[in-house]
């Protein structure tokens, strides 16, 4: 290979790579999720960074960031805690990745120094190279076998660049198997190298190529003479004198060896078509792909993840200043690698399948906090995406699970919370609140002029079966119990409490075919459901039961008819 | 004895001593609690989806009934929200077909056969109060004698009765005579009946604070030290509104913790 063009493509690729990387990580500082984010400016989130990053290297905190980078980054603690299969193809695939990174990419400068007398075709290096390649492969093969098996119903959110990263890596891995295996079998490197170390005379060249064929792999086609005993030994005293100091047997080699057995037959054709100068060129410029692309592939979390790790080791937990919290925030985004795990263990993944709103899930609703801070959840065309997402984010029960599970250690809590901020922000918040924008009347009437539109998917039955069912509540007398042991009506005699209507009313609009007006009435909304107008009834109707069944036949018909995107 | 423990999203999180200490007590008096891959009972789908909050509850009942066992829950909302879902199931047969279509895809059934239990009762019985018992348990080593406690029940232990079936829902006593059990003796207060209003603090935070204040001031007027819970929604809503001026007179305890500390258990071992 041309050292310019190697040295052109290497520096382009670093290059776009450092600018790749730039641009990313300034979405660190830029990135605002939460409402508490936007009173930050990027420049102070910057000096919190740098405040808090030396303050935390001059201080105790410094061991556990050094913790952090061998327990969390480096042996990746969290995810064996979680998922024991994927820590080991993780395992493989890094240390064999970083291995092979420093030892062979980066030959010249770490191994030739460290090594002195360092020959890539020597002991242990053959047998190295192998075993960190191996193990990058079976990593990529248990990662997949991980993914299959924990496939579900909603998958986390894999973009395209995600196959894209194991591809390359796949592709760098099976290039540089194939090299290898290439140059043991080639008769041509043989010959070459013969010339270079001036084994001409067929006396000596016939006896070493017979060696090289019987013990060094090479695939010779035109060897005229049988293997003799004599012969290898005669071989054996020409390779001792130019050989044997740059290479050993290839035989440790455990993978390109058997491949270049395998591919003896074709060894003359593979020779004839330079088959060691482009799978070289592939090789190196897949390396390269990797590298100018890192910043934009799954191969980014390799610089996030750790980061977002030693800055959560460099200050302990919930202590982080009003910037550094916005920073962590950005930074969680992209540290995300979409494992899936916290989905996995999600408390409200089985009312996600059962209303097909995949944004109840962690990791699809990581994505979707990103799109909202990023705009284009609120993007016209996307207003269904932004509703799920409101749905999704309101029905959290914040029971902390998928922080415990996240293998990146990322505070997901502190980020729904401020994604909540955000949705409410946006005209997207709780059905207690968003209700409150309109009286129950002003509801009742918008219901009315769009009424049309939801008489053939009237959900009644299903959500609001009580209300739909007049033997459940036309028995109420109107003796005003249930009003009388309400605790809302009770303590709304206090201003900014007020509830416009009381149970006994409720049930009274039921009993006069008026539900629409019920729907959006602070009375539904501020039920506690305390149960005492149930229990105290004489009648025996359902009052809070029935009053939560509203609440869910409003989230449906009122939310089809609320114009959150108009300004209120 | 043998119970799956259903813990809810509350606990683990934001009350980490109240499974601490339900642990600790259940321990000594030997029960064993298994650990499920629980999910959450259904209670905040109640406001979207009935069969989403059923479909909820009931996949959590499917794996008790899958293992053997019963759900033993120390949260009131997800005993009330449990048994809710099963007389729902019980009375609903086209629900019941729905749900156990959506259970069949994780190959899970119900049929009905694990109950849900809450930690007041069991620990009644295991103390043996229920026999009407006005001195402290045999277990108590530690009486606690003279701390005057008042119980908060929580709502969704007692109504709907017919549904919770937990104790008389216009006079339950089982709280009382498990605070008795301790050495301790209960205050009799006005609101102890009354909603925490926990369930309000996100539609209508002022009536929330309102409602939970009241609480706090009536059991102070009582006499009261202690305000001893036995559901994580009060006992964080108690602690939240008193977190920026917590009256020192007033203090929150799980009740776990209050017979924990009677039986001469460490406070560590507590959460305390």
């Amino acid at each position: 290979m041309s050292r310019t063009l190697f040295h052109m493509a290497l520096y382009a690729a670093l290059a776009l790579g450092a600018l790749g990387l730039l641009w990313r990580m300034a979405a660190w500082f830029r990135v605002r999720i939460g409402p508490d984010a936007r009173a930050v400016t990027p420049a102070e989130r910057v000096g919190a960074l740098f405040r808090g990053a030396a303050s935390a290297l001059f201080s105790r905190r410094l061991l556990h960031v050094v913790a952090a980078l061998f327990l969390d980054v480096l042996l990746q603690r969290r995810l064996y805690a979680n998922d024991k299969l994927r820590w080991l193809g993780h395992l493989l695939m890094f240390f064999g990745f970083m291995l092979l990174l420093l030892l062979h990419a980066l030959a010249p400068v770490v191994t030739v120094p460290l090594f002195p007398g360092y020959e890539s075709t020597l002991a242990p290096w053959l047998f190295l190279r192998n075993l960190c390649g191996a193990m990058v492969l079976i990593g990529i093969a248990l990662f997949l076998y991980g993914v299959w098996r924990r496939r579900t119903r909603f998958a986390p959110v894999r973009g395209p660049m995600a196959a894209a990263f194991i591809a390359l890596l796949g592709f760098v891995l099976m290039t540089g198997f194939l090299l290898e295996a290439d140059k043991i079998a080639s008769p041509q490197a043989f010959h070459r190298m013969a010339q270079e170390n001036g084994v001409t005379d067929p006396a000596e060249l016939e006896p070493l190529r017979a060696l090289w064929a019987a013990e060094y792999g090479v695939a010779f086609s035109d060897l005229r003479q049988p293997l003799t005993p004599e012969l290898l030994e005669k071989g054996r005293a020409v390779h001792a004198e130019g050989c044997e100091s740059c290479h050993a047997r290839p035989q440790s080699a455990f993978v390109s060896y058997p491949i270049a057995r395998a591919l003896a037959s074709v060894a003359g054709a593979l020779d004839a078509a330079r088959a060691d100068v482009w799978l070289l060129y592939l090789h190196v410029f897949a390396c390269f792909v990797g590298l100018a692309t890192l910043p934009f592939t799954r191969f980014y979390h390799a610089v996030a993840a750790p980061v977002s790790l030693l800055v959560d080791a460099a200050a302990p937990k919930r202590e982080f200043s009003a910037a550094a919290r916005a920073s962590r925030r950005a930074l969680a985004l992209d540290a995300c690698v979409r494992c899936g795990l916290c989905d996995t263990d999600c408390s409200v993944a089985p009312l996600a399948r059962h209303l097909g709103n995949p944004t109840l899930l962690p990791s699809h609703k990581l994505i979707a906090t990103g799109a909202l801070a990023g705009g284009s959840l609120l993007a016209s065309g996307h207003e269904d995406d932004a509703l799920r997402a409101a749905e999704g984010a309101f029905l959290c029960t914040d029971c902390g699970r998928c922080t415990s599970a996240c293998p990146v250690g990322l505070d997901l809590e502190d980020l729904w919370e401020a994604g909540r901020g955000d949705l409410a922000a946006a005209n997207l918040p709780a059905p207690a609140q968003w209700v409150r924008a309109r009286t129950a009347s002003a509801w009742a009437e918008l219901l009315r002029q769009g009424q049309s539109a939801h008489v053939l998917s009237d959900p009644d039955a299903a959500l609001a079966p009580l209300s739909a069912d007049r033997n459940s509540f036309s028995r109420c007398v109107q003796c005003q119990t249930c009003t009388n042991v309400c605790p809302v009506v009770a303590h709304s005699t206090d201003p900014g409490c007020g509830v416009d209507l009381t149970p006994q009313k409720v049930m009274n609009l039921l009993r006069l075919g008026m539900r629409d007006f019920t729907l959006g009435s602070r009375m539904v909304w501020d039920c506690a459901t305390c149960y005492q107008c149930q229990e105290n009834c004489p009648e025996g109707i359902r009052v809070a039961d029935i009053m939560v069944e509203l609440r869910a036949l409003a989230v449906h018909r009122l939310g089809a008819v609320r114009n959150w995107k108009a300004p209120s | 004895m043998k119970y799956a423990l259903f813990l809810g999203c509350k606990i683990p999180s934001r009350l980490p001593a109240y499974e601490a200490s339900t642990r600790a007590v259940l321990a000594h008096l030997g029960v064993t609690l298994v650990d499920l891959e629980f999910t959450c009972c259904g209670y905040p789908a109640r406001n979207v989806s009935r069969d989403g909050f059923v479909v909820s509850a009931a996949r959590n009942l499917a794996l008790a009934e899958r293992a053997g066992l019963d759900v033993l829950t120390p949260c009131t909302c997800c005993l009330g929200t449990l048994r809710h879902a099963q007389v729902l199931l019980d009375e609903d047969a086209p629900l019941r077909s729905r749900v156990a279509q959506a259970l069949a895809a994780d190959g899970l059934a119900w049929s009905g056969k694990a109950a849900v239990e809450h930690v007041l009762p069991l620990l009644a019985r295991l103390i043996g109060t229920n026999k009407g018992a006005t001195v402290p348990a045999a277990a108590v080593s530690v009486p606690r004698t003279g701390l005057r406690v008042a119980a908060q029940y929580g709502c969704h232990a007692l109504r709907p009765a017919n549904v919770a079936r937990f104790d008389n829902p216009m006079a339950p006593t089982i709280f009382e005579t498990l605070i008795r059990a301790t050495g301790a003796t209960p205050v009799d207060w006005p609101r102890r009946l009354d909603c925490c209003g926990d369930p309000l603090h996100e539609g209508n935070p002022p009536l929330a604070e309102h409602m939970t204040r009241a609480k706090i001031a009536d059991a102070l007027a009582s006499g009261a030290e202690v305000l001893c819970t036995a559901c994580p929604h009060c006992h964080l809503r108690f602690d939240a509104v008193q977190s920026g001026a917590p009256d020192p007179s007033l203090r929150t305890l799980l009740y776990t913790q209050l017979l924990g500390q009677a039986m001469g258990l460490p406070a560590k071992s507590l959460g305390l």
